[in-house]
């Protein structure tokens, strides 16, 4: 039988199965269809502002995190041993650098990115993809967007205009698409596809040759290659003669892809199965043998007609928030938790879910709500008494926060995915 | 057209959040622009799309090939697959349905001629001035890889022979046999029958038909529900009697499962009844382990062996429950394909506009297997179409993982094809 069956294959997901199969663990994955890391920007936030505050973009996070602390004492953050995030952060570095797929830490200072955003907006972040750090706007030198013409959704111009009225010095310049490809129509993995191909990616970098000038860098869409992403970087860096740096496109994200598929196959060499299509909807409860609380014998998912069984000696949710699909919600104004409908903090009544103001500094409740869990990850109800036995909860799942207002989204998902798959390892 | 069950369909388009995962994931679209891409074939022609419309506004669905990875990767559970397979029969009731795809939507009636006389049968099909003649007169890619008859005839005909051998039991299951086994390769349904009999249930082999699935893939509805009509009139006893309805042809199985009430909406309850008594084998015998009640006195097998998940398990959304089995077996090396689909897609691969476009998307399978070294004797894959295909791209014999187990067991020959007892 498994020691542990994740649902879920989000980051939080992957990093909890990579915690526990790493300490030994017989692990699977099954999650509803490939989600959250597919729209991700690659980058792991930390902690980019603290709700409420004055907006200034956090400098330094790991500092940061006790004021953060000191605000909301309930954050996902508060789960967590202080001393535990920078230990963890450089395992989550190690790992990556072991699937070719190297990170880079902020510098010795602690320092948060600044990062590009598809629109020309600086995201505060704190490790990022080796293919995004040229562009880090704390540091000083000119810019120089480069898009295609007519590809959908990536626009140097705006992204030059907007960094130029934020007092950056940058510029624009769009080439043909038949550079990329010779199709129709093409979204960015199929581009990023095509310039896996040697001669498109020498041609290329020849015509950015053309196009830079001194001292500048140049920002291109996160399109550089997908299983050469490597090859292609380097060659377009060199033939180019100037640093090169991927901006993250809108859905699908090629570095967040990037990201999933090294840790799908890093977990595939560890034995670990990732089951797609696979929604769980059901569970079988057992009492548990000292008779004080429940178990889950199985978890089901549907399938054309029987329910399958997963039997596992623990489970693991991962489902992540509204967004991944792990609530859901109806007009009434209830909300719900979708595979076991455990209890939810987020208030049950419409009127009550968003704050009269839209772009509330404190952000909205029903934003922040979620699964309160005990300082093992496991889920508790509203007066702390343990819910199952040998269940879990990991990432955006959890109540007390809101990460994308934050800039906490992938800080949450990794730090708690690995703490839970450490907690349930040495239990 | 426009039914009860196109209004389920109909639906989840407003759960698309334009993500494009789908056309990420999309095989098709990788190698052609003749498709655009599920996205767009799917949920978004979808809106230009209504009752009683005259003119299919978007021909390009012709192109998706029903692999059915769009809805694997969705996150929020849109059917893409079943849009487009709607918008196929749309357009064969506007066009009409080209005789080739008569022909090939009818393989239980081809299979049934030529089991009268194998021989000739296959002579005529396989001989490579019919295949010229069926390529340029029918459209019927000569490259593609054909089946040929059964030379020792039907397996119904080696079923009935072997009575006297059979296994009476207390525990019974009903063999769902399709039409590839019956004429073309009986010795998949002799491994399925010794497997089924080493775990000790006697087998029910009763008159049955061809699921349909070839028909409903090229748009003939109304032929396909009588067949499906005749199924649940032939089986429906059985069914009654608790007996699980278990196929060795995972398309066979989602068909009865699935495809046929969905797209013919049927949803009465003698359908349900038959429908939800199907078993795919494997899914069938990783129960059975499950309870702890498969025999597990495997012979070792040491061989490489490259497995490829054929498509239809996606929509079956049991995981892939032959690896789970065959991984029991000791010595033998198991390699998972991760490819997203073999190309071939059931009649698709047949098509001379599509042939081409078939093979592109192997290619992923194709380079897999090569990958995996010059040790490699054979590949596994549990529907006969893509083995076929896959045969054509690698140049290796394909085998059923049934196969494999019975030869576990140290029931069959693996090389030979055939049963080492009766």
């Amino acid at each position: 039988m498994l020691d542990l069956l994740v649902v879920g294959a989000g980051l939080s997901g992957l990093m909890a199965a990579y915690t526990a199969a790493q300490a030994g663990l017989q692990v699977r994955i099954v999650n509803k269809g490939l989600g959250s890391m597919h729209w991700n920007a690659g980058t792991v936030d930390l902690l980019g502002y603290i709700p409420g505050a004055e907006e200034k973009a956090v400098q330094r996070p790991l500092e940061a995190i006790a004021t953060l602390l000191q605000k909301y004492s309930d954050h996902p953050y508060s789960l967590l041993e202080m001393k535990y995030v920078p230990s963890a952060l450089h395992t989550f570095v190690a790992l990556t650098e072991k699937l070719d797929i190297p990170y880079i830490g902020a510098d010795d200072n602690e320092e948060n990115l600044l990062l590009h955003s598809p629109v020309g907006v600086p995201r505060p972040t704190y490790l990022t993809p080796k293919a995004q750090l040229a562009g880090n706007l704390r540091r000083n030198a000119p810019i120089l967007i480069v898009g295609f013409e007519g590809m959908l959704d990536f626009y140097p111009l705006l992204i030059a205009e907007n960094l130029t009225k934020l007092g950056y010095q940058a510029r624009a310049e769009t080439l043909p698409m038949e550079l990329l490809t010779n199709r129709r129509d093409a979204n960015t993995v199929q581009l990023a596809h095509e310039l896996d191909d040697v001669t498109r990616r020498t041609k290329l970098g020849r015509q950015l040759h053309e196009l830079v000038g001194a001292n500048e860098r140049i920002g291109l869409p996160a399109i550089l290659g997908m299983d050469a992403h490597a090859e292609v970087m380097a060659d377009i860096e060199k033939l180019s003669g100037a640093p090169v740096f991927e901006i993250p496109t809108l859905p699908p994200s090629v570095p967040g892809i990037r990201l999933f598929r090294a840790l799908q196959d890093g977990l595939k060499s560890m034995g670990v199965r990732i089951e797609t299509a696979m929604e769980v909807s059901g569970a079988q409860k057992t009492i548990s043998q000292n008779g004080t609380s429940e178990r889950l014998a199985w978890l089901e998912s549907k399938t054309t007609t029987r329910p399958l069984k997963h039997r596992a000696a623990n489970f693991l949710l991962a489902t992540g928030g509204i967004l991944g699909g792990g609530f859901n919600s109806d007009a009434d104004g209830r909300v719900w938790e979708v595979v076991l409908n455990l209890p939810l903090t987020m208030p049950q009544d419409r009127s009550k879910w968003f704050d009269s103001s839209f772009l509330s500094p404190g952000g909205h409740p029903v934003y922040t709500g979620g699964v309160r869990v005990n300082r093992d990850f496991q889920p508790v109800a509203s007066d702390g008494t343990l819910l199952y036995e040998n269940l879990w909860v990991a990432g955006n799942m959890l109540s007390g926060a809101d990460p994308i207002l934050e800039r906490s989204l992938e800080g949450i998902a990794i730090l708690t995915g690995m703490a839970a798959g450490q907690a349930i390892a040495t239990r | 057209m426009y039914t009860e069950s196109w209004l389920s369909v109909g639906p989840t388009l407003d759960e698309c959040i334009k993500c494009n995962i789908c056309t990420s994931y999309c095989p098709v679209a990788a190698v052609t622009d003749l498709f655009p891409g599920p996205k767009y074939a799917g949920p978004q022609a979808q809106r230009f799309r209504e009752r009683g419309q005259k003119n299919s506004p978007d021909h390009s669905v012709d192109y998706c090939s029903g692999c059915r990875v769009c809805n694997e990767v969705c996150p929020s559970g849109v059917k893409i697959a079943e849009m487009n397979a709607r918008a196929r029969a749309q357009m064969a009731a506007e066009h009409g349905i080209p005789l080739r795809n008569r022909l090939l939507g009818r393989n239980e009636l081809m299979g049934r001629i030529g089991s009268t006389v194998p021989r000739l049968a296959s002579f005529g099909m396989q001989n490579p001035i019919s295949r010229v003649v069926a390529d340029k007169l029918f459209g019927i890619s000569r490259e593609a890889q054909l089946p040929s008859w059964n030379k020792g005839g039907t397996f119904g005909k080696w079923f009935k022979k072997s009575q006297s051998h059979r296994l009476k039991s207390e525990k019974k299951v009903v063999y769902f046999h399709g039409c590839g086994t019956m004429h073309y390769e009986s010795f998949i349904g002799q491994a399925a029958v010794a497997v089924f009999e080493h775990n000790g249930f006697e087998v029910y082999v009763p008159s049955q038909n061809c699921c349909g699935l070839p028909l409903l893939s090229n748009g003939e509805f109304d032929t396909a529900e009588e067949y499906f009509d005749n199924n649940i009139r032939k089986l429906l006893e059985y069914v009654r009697r608790g007996l699980p309805i278990v196929g060795t042809t995972p398309s066979c199985t989602l068909t009865l499962k699935d495809e046929a009430p969905e797209l013919l909406d049927r949803h009465d309850s003698d359908a349900h009844a038959l429908s939800s008594a199907v078993w795919d084998i494997f899914e069938w015998l990783r129960d059975l382990h499950d309870q702890g009640e498969l025999q597990t006195n495997f012979r070792r097998l040491e061989m490489i062996l490259p497995y490829h998940a054929p498509c239809q398990y996606r929509a079956h959304l049991v995981g892939k429950p032959a690896l789970e089995i065959l991984s029991l077996i000791p010595g033998l090396d198991l390699r998972e394909s991760h490819a997203r689909c073999c190309g071939s897609a059931g009649t698709y691969g047949y098509k001379v506009e599509k042939y081409e476009i078939s093979m592109a998307v192997g290619e992923e399978l194709f380079s897999f297997v090569k990958a995996q070294g010059p040790d490699v004797n054979m590949t596994a894959c549990d529907t006969e179409t893509c083995r076929w295909q896959i045969e054509r791209g690698t140049d290796l014999p394909s085998r059923h993982p049934i196969e494999l187990l019975a030869a576990a067991y140290g029931l069959y020959d693996v090389e030979a094809r055939t049963l080492l007892t009766n």
